[in-house]
């Protein structure tokens, strides 16, 4: 009688501490904190593809008149192919600054200010 | 709100969404990582590990299961992972996560039990030493009462194997409280309603 109530109480306590709290605990402002970091994660996301977005627009509106030169207006391809190699490294450099300038204004300046806006509460991380 | 309003509210970019989806699942996930990884100073980072992953896989719940399976079957995969990566490195030895190879410890036979609730914190601590495998299950049918086939889901192992952990892992704990009941010579249930 006495070992069957010991048996008992062993799988009481055994249920009792299944149950109980481990006492893995997490910062109070844990989801605020991860929260602002998605955020934040979420916006360089979303603005870089704004900025896919520019560079195709801007992509295709070239190949659309170069397209539009070659078969309508019977442009020569071999003048064309002269003036970029003479010129390549201007061309090159051109590309590369508006190219940079499109990213710096639609990606890393948005960027800074929401991150100026939402403070640096996540520099633990 | 239900889980796919909220998952789509997320998607759309809804911080304050993912803020409520964080503070709701942030007990469950806390808990399935601690379980797995055992040390309270990574958890919390790894806790975030988890719930960016929930934010970056988001537009793939497709709703077929709970929301609260598919965040606790990403914690469980990145814990684990987390776990592999430390033996692989050798910042973590197997003898921390016996089950890794197949080894089961008996450390808790140290621990000296005098009352009640000495005796659940032996058993907390004694869960702790159970192999990562009994201690994830262990967590997810018990505390967080995931059934079988959601813990299958979870875990990947069959459901069979899921019970077999959960009754060694129990026969292991009364195993380990009747041995130290017995070498205290004392009846500890005596008062015990």
């Amino acid at each position: 009688m006495r070992k069957e109530e010991n048996f008992n109480d062993v799988e009481k306590l055994v249920d009792e501490a299944l149950i109980a709290e481990p006492g893995f605990l997490l910062s109070d402002s844990f989801a605020d904190l991860v929260a602002q970091k998605v955020s934040r994660k979420f916006a360089w996301q979303q603005y870089l593809h704004e900025f896919l977005i520019y560079l195709g627009v801007f992509v295709g509106a070239g190949v659309v008149w170069a397209a539009m030169s070659f078969i309508f207006f019977g442009a020569d391809w071999h003048v064309w192919l002269d003036f970029a190699v003479s010129n390549a490294a201007i061309i090159l450099g051109i590309n590369i600054i508006v190219v940079f300038v499109l990213f710096a204004d639609r990606v890393l300046l948005r960027y800074f200010l929401f991150r100026a806006e939402t403070g640096n509460g996540l520099s633990k991380y | 709100m239900n889980d796919a309003e909220l998952v789509e509210q997320i998607i759309a970019g809804n911080n304050n969404a993912f803020r409520y989806l964080v503070a709701k699942y942030q007990r469950l996930v806390a808990h399935v990582v601690g379980r797995i990884v055992g040390r309270k100073d990574e958890v919390e980072d790894i806790c975030q590990e988890v719930f960016i992953k929930v934010f970056r896989k988001a537009k793939r719940f497709r709703g077929e299961s709970r929301l609260s399976t598919w965040i606790a079957t990403i914690a469980y995969n990145t814990a684990i992972s987390h776990v592999r990566k430390k033996v692989r490195r050798g910042e973590q030895s197997y003898d921390d996560n016996p089950l890794l190879i197949g080894k089961e410890t008996d450390g808790g036979a140290t621990h000296k039990v005098i009352e009640k609730e000495e005796a659940k914190k032996f058993l907390l601590a004694a869960i702790e030493e159970l192999p990562v495998n009994y201690r994830a299950v262990l967590t997810l049918f018990h505390l967080e009462e995931f059934s079988y086939k959601e813990i299958e889901e979870i875990t990947g192992m069959p459901e069979g194997t899921v019970k077999s952990y959960l009754s060694r892992a129990r026969k292991l704990l009364k195993a380990k409280l009747e041995k130290v009941v017995k070498s205290e010579k004392t009846n500890i249930f005596v008062d015990y309603a």
